[in-house]
């Protein structure tokens, strides 16, 4: 039992991790029905960025509630910038080619960014400062977790009941889901369709960006190839729960994040990847379009 | 059709020259470059003529080279025998992996594919039943012997694949000739209507894969004895990008394209070497440029003088 509770924490720790930058793929594939391969490599950008925002701005060793928010809004902000260059530049001009082309460009992009990385902070290693969160340790009856474990699932169920809201009860989210049904009559009701577009690569970039973060404060390593792991398992929770819609998304993290974390605690962490593809397979064996696939009609 | 058997004829006549002209580096290089080519037409098949987003194409290719390395290092079997495995083991493989979710749309075959190639690296580097080699692979793949002639000069192997693109190049062409190529086109362009003509959508799109896989094991047991060894990460998913974005970058369908695809992201980077680091970077911004400047590939196929208020496939 102990094993169990133990692996729901890290699974839903995970868990939200992945949602999160499930969330940026869904958004941006039900309104442009194109996989943004480079979606994960921003989220590895965003752990580098933050390091150095860190560590050169403020300085190692200093911690607040000031410094911490700062780094996050100020690393969201550059990445939900780059993210928008990043449709500026190589998905906008391709809006009414071949489907396939946006893909190329999009693993183009992947490659830019990732070998960006690779250029500015080197290929190995970087160790991301321990004490920018709080290292208390919780113990309840033999299962641990610890500050930064809550603080990541508090903060990923607040961002993504926020973002909830802001799709189904703002102008700009009603304009987001219309334009996800029929961009060519959202544009004849007046919506502009750019506008929409920038603002899900703003708010995707910006989830991913916290994602990053979350990922180089819990678990310290990153690398400049890290963006593809990450990428890929959110991708396939985005896929597992119905891509282009956003409910989706967040269950389909979750479940992957919990179906890992039973992995690795129960069978072996070696074959982690082959029970990911296995599962992904036989749900879309039985349900060809994602678990939430086709039954909401709600699509974004 | 007839400008792509030209420019296939003078593509073979410079390629069978090639070896004269060249030094054993660049013999190898070519001889690389002609087995990848080989490798990228089969995904030609299946992505560019029958439509299927495929994207664990490097699973096939692994298949095969896996099945001559393995039978000919473990079990002492003559290359010459371990193509036949080679060729076999993809194309069921092909039938029993595709076959379930050949239904799915586009992008979730997609990311089902490259979940199969994940899974069989997976289960090489875990070195499965012993077999495998593990991370590191399996070293001492024999030479090809024929009757006691053994055919271990790079010149050798370079005229079997050589051969074995030739021998591509008219399955291509009979292809392009036979009720099974005129069934891919069609579903490539509108499966639902395809479908509603009488078309069986599933049994072409399972066709492509299996004869892409087949060939594409062919073109792995070749690679195997090119480098006597073989390694997981000349099979990984990044491979797989690699295949399927040659494919798209060169123009789909198209054999000159296909064929400067491969040149572009095979044999340019080994020139490129010495800008180890940047060249991928590089390699990336002249991918999303060619996209944006010929959305349709380097040198996309035509199709006949339609006129242009008749394209409709322009979005």
């Amino acid at each position: 039992m102990d094993i169990f509770l133990q692996q729901l924490i890290n699974g839903l720790t995970v868990g939200s991790l992945y949602a999160l930058v499930a969330l940026g793929y869904t958004m941006v594939y039900g309104v442009m029905k194109l996989i943004n391969f480079a979606h994960g490599d921003l989220v590895a950008l965003s752990a580098f960025a933050g390091l150095t925002i860190y560590v050169e701005i403020f300085g190692e060793g200093t911690n607040s509630l000031f410094i911490v928010l700062s780094v996050f809004v100020i690393t969201a902000l550059i990445i939900a910038f780059v993210g928008v260059l990043l449709e500026r530049l190589a998905y906008r001009p391709l809006r009414t080619a071949p489907r396939l082309s946006a893909v190329v460009s999009a693993l183009g992009a992947s490659l830019v960014i990732q070998n960006s990385i690779m250029l500015i902070w080197g290929p190995n290693m970087k160790i991301f400062p321990s004490n920018l969160f709080p290292s208390t340790i919780w113990n309840l009856n033999g299962v641990v977790f610890t500050f930064t474990q809550v603080m990541i699932m508090g903060i990923s169920a607040l961002l993504m009941v926020g973002l909830y809201i802001f799709i189904n009860k703002t102008k700009m989210g009603t304009a987001i889901r219309a334009t996800a049904i029929d961009q060519d009559a959202a544009k004849l009701m007046g919506i502009n369709v750019n506008r929409v577009i920038m603002t899900i690569f703003i708010i995707g970039s910006a989830l991913g960006a916290v994602a990053g973060l979350f990922i180089g404060i819990n678990y310290r390593g990153i690398t400049f190839d890290m963006g593809w792991t990450y990428g890929l398992n959110a991708f396939v929770a985005a896929i597992m729960g119905g891509i282009g819609n956003i409910p989706g998304a967040m269950l389909g993290g979750i479940l992957l994040g919990l179906f890992n974390a039973m992995i690795s605690g129960y069978i072996s962490s070696e074959w982690a990847e082959t029970f990911t593809f296995v599962l992904l397979v036989v749900i879309l064996i039985f349900r060809p379009t994602g678990i939430l696939g086709e039954t909401i009609a709600e699509k974004v | 059709m007839r400008q792509s058997y030209k420019i296939a004829i003078v593509f073979l006549i410079v390629m069978g020259f090639f070896p004269l002209f060249s030094n054993s580096s660049w013999l190898a290089v070519g001889t690389t470059f002609l087995i990848y080519s080989v490798v990228a037409f089969s995904q030609d098949i299946i992505l560019g003529r029958a439509g299927a987003f495929q994207m664990g194409h490097a699973l096939f290719f692994g298949l095969g080279a896996y099945a001559t390395a393995i039978l000919n290092v473990h079990f002492g079997v003559p290359i010459i025998y371990t193509f036949i495995p080679a060729i076999l083991i993809p194309l069921i493989m092909a039938i029993v992996l595709a076959g379930p979710i050949i239904h799915l749309k586009g992008d979730y075959l997609l990311v089902a594919t490259i979940g199969f190639n994940i899974i069989f690296i997976q289960v090489i580097q875990n070195d499965i039943f012993g077999l495998t080699g593990g991370p590191n692979g399996i070293f001492g793949i024999d030479v090809v012997r024929i009757f006691g002639v053994e055919f271990m000069s790079q010149t050798a192997i370079y005229y079997m694949s050589f051969m074995l693109l030739t021998l591509t190049l008219l399955i291509m062409r009979n292809l392009d000739a036979s009720k099974y190529g005129r069934a891919m086109f069609y579903i490539n362009k509108d499966d639902i209507a395809a479908q509603s003509m009488g078309i069986n959508v599933r049994y072409y799109k399972l066709y492509a894969f299996a004869l892409g896989s087949a060939i594409a094991g062919a073109a792995g047991s070749m690679f195997a004895i090119q480098y006597s060894a073989v390694s997981p990460e000349a099979f990984n998913v990044v491979q797989s990008i690699m295949f399927f974005t040659i494919v798209l970058v060169g123009g789909s369908a198209s054999l000159p394209g296909v064929l400067i695809g491969t040149f572009v992201m095979f044999v340019l980077p080994e020139i490129f070497r010495e800008f180890a680091t940047a060249r991928y970077l590089v390699f990336g911004l002249a991918m999303i440029l060619t996209m944006i400047l010929r959305p349709r590939g380097i040198w996309p196929v035509k199709f006949g003088n339609i006129p242009n208020y008749l394209k409709k496939d322009t979005k």
